[in-house]
């Protein structure tokens, strides 16, 4: 079977500013990749080519095979592709039930499918006892589970994380590590965005790094750790 | 999780809840019959017409927050569009209601379709720059020789042809309060259906867009659909409006245009009411209108300043009370429809 | 060959007129990324205050000038602290405020002044350029407009200030880190763009009768060219008031004035469906 994801040679350019300078990544289905460099190296603009929310200069996006380089991000959705956005991202007027249940309203036509669809989601993330409440009463952890319940209820083959363990204890990140560990397990592929190394060294299976808007490693996280391109970026931050 | 918050409130209940408002609206179409004097019968009338404008407003501007200048141009088209097709094809005003609708709205949709498309400030200040541009045109020449120039358009008004029939003295009243039960049933029918709409999960994503657009966009929510929809829904209401109006208030003329006329007072309900939640609204475009029309004899063209100072304030303060009210509705909506999902399972 | 003349050089003389109003247009478009739907009343406003000044003052001309701009400004600076400071964590805020304000200036010069339009002294006499004959005034705007172009361009390459106000219009948050205080430079441009809503006003009005709502057409235009341009784009600005000058010229000339109102709507809706960005904005 080919693979998940496929990006190729993607170029993006702000002004004169190369935020992202022809890479190549390819994802297999049921991996858990880290994405890793430091402040400003590319990996939310990687991100945002990949959900489609920036369109790339050059190069091309595959997803099952298919391009997707022209779809817009609700297609690529509706497709499989998930993302949560850096800090916290929620609707901040809407109660945490909507914030969920409104992306997979418009990705099931089937109005009852959509709604135990938002049920499963708010159990996997143990939002029920908070479906009423508004965003703004809740703790960072909470807003994060409703992001990442709403990355869930489209039923994504492919799960975008752009840095989400920032803000969070040591106790919750192991809570989100513990979710996303499941839910690999069940085959669901991940990308996970980090500043740092630590937390993903245990759990991914492969690490993409990022300098200056190219890859200047793709391997095994042992390995990253003794490359020594890697080791001068992060002088001081591993 | 309580039982208690998803508890699911009985038929019985909610009917009785409504029924202070149904009592209201009882009353207030009573009215024409327990001897409400002409001229009082006529602004309700403007008043329920308005309510269309107010609701279009919400519908919309309230909930994707994408505010619509615009809305004049909508009403305007559709009200020159009942005076062309009665001038130049000869169809009677009760036939070119309808149409004249659907005229100004496909009119609407055209013309937003591209800054639909862009976000930002661009929808905004193209719906203002519209209707001030037709003003200019209307009057000017080449246009002036066709659309009527200074003096608009006249032709006979809605029933007139049947009121003729009747003896004299009937006729005014017969044509008042007709009009003020036409315009009372739409602006009913109108409100429910928005009511529908603006809490469905179709309002919701207008919502979403308003709170978040790129986030909305993706997560899954096809926004740029969402928004030409909602806008061409919004668009309709406001231009049933101005065909109604015009059809009941010959000649048209280019002061339809004019956003003081029929954009200020509807502004003002929304958002003294509370942008997207159509019940404050409604129930503020009554009393902003009325008190509007009191103001006339009072203020003159102050009046329009005095709204337009109000009207910053509100702005400016955005009374947490209303956002409170749309979160206590909110509230109830996600119960009933989680309740609903226990039940079926 | 004579009407390409005249539709050169009038096209050159509105071309520079749109380019100063536009200019102090988007200065604060550019700095608060918002439009102040209030500039047109601006314009207005400082042609009715001129006005009031001579005839009913009997102040000196450019006393009455000087006096109308410093209150223009001065109106101006009111307008943005009160009611697009406080209002621009919420966009929708700022264009119901700004154009309440919009309304209030046309009502309340309505009820004041009348709907009869009112001119300002007209700087009289002819010269003959190219062989077309241009009222002295007109050439007068142009040198003035020009002047000010001028200005402005020095202003914000050229000083500290004018820096900036260059910064905070590319990034809020760059510009916080470089240690700018951005509400300070949207207060240096809540002034600047009174100065030029001012001095646009008192040029054209003895050119173009004021009424209370003369207000609109120009922030239409000034609103057309900035999108052209591309918002915070200057040169783009400049490009755009000279293709916007030059159509309305020609297609007044060819199709009658009456059209030539459509050209603004015309032109930013072709711009929104071919260059959502303008003409030479680098895409988001
Ligand atoms: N919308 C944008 N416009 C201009 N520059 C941007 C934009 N988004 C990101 N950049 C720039 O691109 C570079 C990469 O940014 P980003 O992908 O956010 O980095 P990371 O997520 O790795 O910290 C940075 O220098 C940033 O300033
Ligand atoms: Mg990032």
């Amino acid at each position: 079977m080919g693979k998940l994801l496929i990006c190729d040679n993607v170029t993006k350019r702000f002004g004169g500013l190369v935020a992202v300078n022809r890479v190549s990544v390819e994802v297999s289905r049921g991996e858990l990749l880290g994405l890793i460099g430091p402040n400003g190296s590319g990996k939310t603009t990687l991100v945002n080519l990949i959900s489609g929310v920036l369109a790339p200069d050059e190069g091309r996006v595959l997803f099952e095979g298919r391009d997707i380089t022209k779809l817009k991000p609700h297609e690529r959705v509706a497709l499989g592709i998930s993302r949560i956005f850096q800090g916290m991202r929620v609707y901040p007027y809407l109660p945490v039930y909507y914030n969920v249940e409104l992306s997979a309203r418009s990705v099931f036509k089937d109005a009852k499918l959509a709604r135990s669809k938002t049920i499963w989601a708010l159990t996997t993330t143990k939002l029920l006892a908070e479906t009423l409440e508004l965003p703004a009463n809740l703790t960072p952890y909470k807003i994060k589970m409703v992001e990442l319940a709403r990355a869930l209820v489209t039923n994504p083959k492919l799960v975008l994380l752009d840095e989400p363990f920032a803000g969070l204890s040591p106790e919750e990140v192991s809570e989100v590590i513990e979710i996303v560990r499941k839910l690999n397990g069940n085959g669901l592929t991940f990308i996970i965005v980090e500043h740092k190394l630590r937390y993903l060294m245990k759990i991914v299976g492969r690490v993409v790094v990022l300098n200056e808007g190219r890859k200047i490693f793709d391997g095994a996280p042992s390995e990253a750790v003794n490359n020594e391109e890697v080791s001068r970026v992060y002088f001081g931050v591993v | 999780m309580s039982k208690l918050v998803f508890a699911k409130p009985s038929k019985i209940k909610k009917v009785r809840k409504l029924l202070p408002s149904l009592a209201v609206v009882a009353i207030y179409l009573a009215l024409p019959i327990m001897g409400l004097s002409g001229f009082w019968i006529d602004v309700l009338t403007r008043v329920n017409i308005f309510l269309l404008i107010t609701l279009s407003l919400d519908l919309y501007s309230g909930t994707t927050l994408y505010l619509n200048l615009g809305v004049p141009f909508t009403v305007g088209a559709s009200a020159y569009a009942i005076a062309l097709l009665n001038r130049y094809l000869g169809i009677p005003v009760e036939y070119a209601i309808l149409p004249s609708a659907a005229i100004s709205a496909v009119l609407s949709f055209a013309i937003f379709i591209p800054s639909l498309r862009v976000r930002g400030a661009y929808f905004s200040i193209l719906s203002l720059l519209l209707p001030i541009i037709l003003a200019g045109l209307v009057t000017s020449q080449p246009f002036s020789l066709y659309l009527g120039g200074e003096g608009g358009i006249s032709y006979p008004p809605l029933f007139f042809s049947y009121a003729r029939t009747l003896p004299a003295r009937e006729r005014l009243f017969f044509l008042s309060a007709s009009y003020f039960y036409i315009s009372a049933a739409v602006a009913i029918v109108a409100y429910v259906i928005c009511y529908k709409v603006a809490y469905s999960d179709f309002g919701f994503m207008m919502r979403s867009i308003g709170q978040d657009e790129l986030l909305a966009e993706a997560s899954g929510i096809d926004t740029f659909r969402v928004k030409l929809v909602g806008f061409t829904a919004s668009s309709f209401l406001s231009a049933v409006a101005g065909a109604l109006y015009a059809a009941m208030r010959p000649p048209v003329t280019a002061d339809v245009f004019i956003p003081a006329n029929t954009l200020v007072p509807s502004l003002t309900a929304v958002i003294l009411g509370g942008m997207g939640t159509v019940v404050g609204p409604a129930i503020a475009n009554h009393l902003t209108l009325i008190t509007y029309e009191v103001l006339w004899g009072v203020l003159g063209r102050w009046r329009i300043i005095l709204y337009m100072c109000l009207l910053i304030v509100l702005v400016l303060l955005r009374p947490q009370g209303f956002v409170f009210y749309l979160y206590l509705r909110l509230k109830r909506a996600v119960s009933t429809k989680i309740s609903r999902l226990f039940e079926g399972a | 060959m004579e009407e390409f003349k005249y539709i050169l050089i009038f096209g050159l003389l509105h071309s520079l007129t749109y380019l100063v109003f536009s200019l102090g247009f988007s200065l604060i478009f550019g700095v608060a990324r918002l439009p102040n739907l209030s500039y047109g009343a601006l314009y207005v406003f400082a042609g009715y205050a001129t006005y009031i000044f001579l005839t009913q003052l009997g102040l000196d001309f450019s006393l009455a000038v000087i006096a109308s701009t410093l209150l223009t400004a001065t109106t101006s600076f009111a307008v943005g602290e009160f009611t697009i400071k406080p209002a621009m964590k919420f966009p929708v805020s700022v264009f119901i405020t700004t154009m309440a304000v919009a309304y209030i200036f046309e009502e309340f010069f309505r009820i004041q002044m009348g709907l009869r339009p009112v001119t300002l002294p007209l700087y009289s006499g002819t010269t003959t350029v190219m062989g077309v004959p241009v009222s002295n005034h007109w050439l007068l705007v142009g040198l003035v407009s020009l002047l000010m172009v001028l200005a402005l361009l020095l202003f914000l390459f050229k000083t500290s200030i004018g820096r900036a106000v260059r910064a905070v219009a590319e990034s809020w948050e760059e510009s916080m880190r470089l240690g700018i205080n951005p509400l300070k430079v949207l207060r240096v441009t809540f002034l600047l763009s009174g100065v030029y809503a001012a001095l646009t006003g008192i040029l054209l009005t003895p050119l173009k009768a004021l009424t209370p709502g003369s207000g609109w057409t120009p922030l239409f235009t000034a609103f057309a060219v900035v999108v052209m341009g591309g918002i915070g784009n200057v040169l783009g600005t400049v490009i755009a008031s000279l293709i916007y000058g030059f159509t309305e010229q020609l297609v007044t000339y060819m199709l009658g004035g009456g059209i030539a109102r459509v050209v603004p709507l015309v032109l930013i809706v072709l711009v929104l469906v071919f260059r959502p960005h303008g003409l030479f904005g680098r895409g988001e």
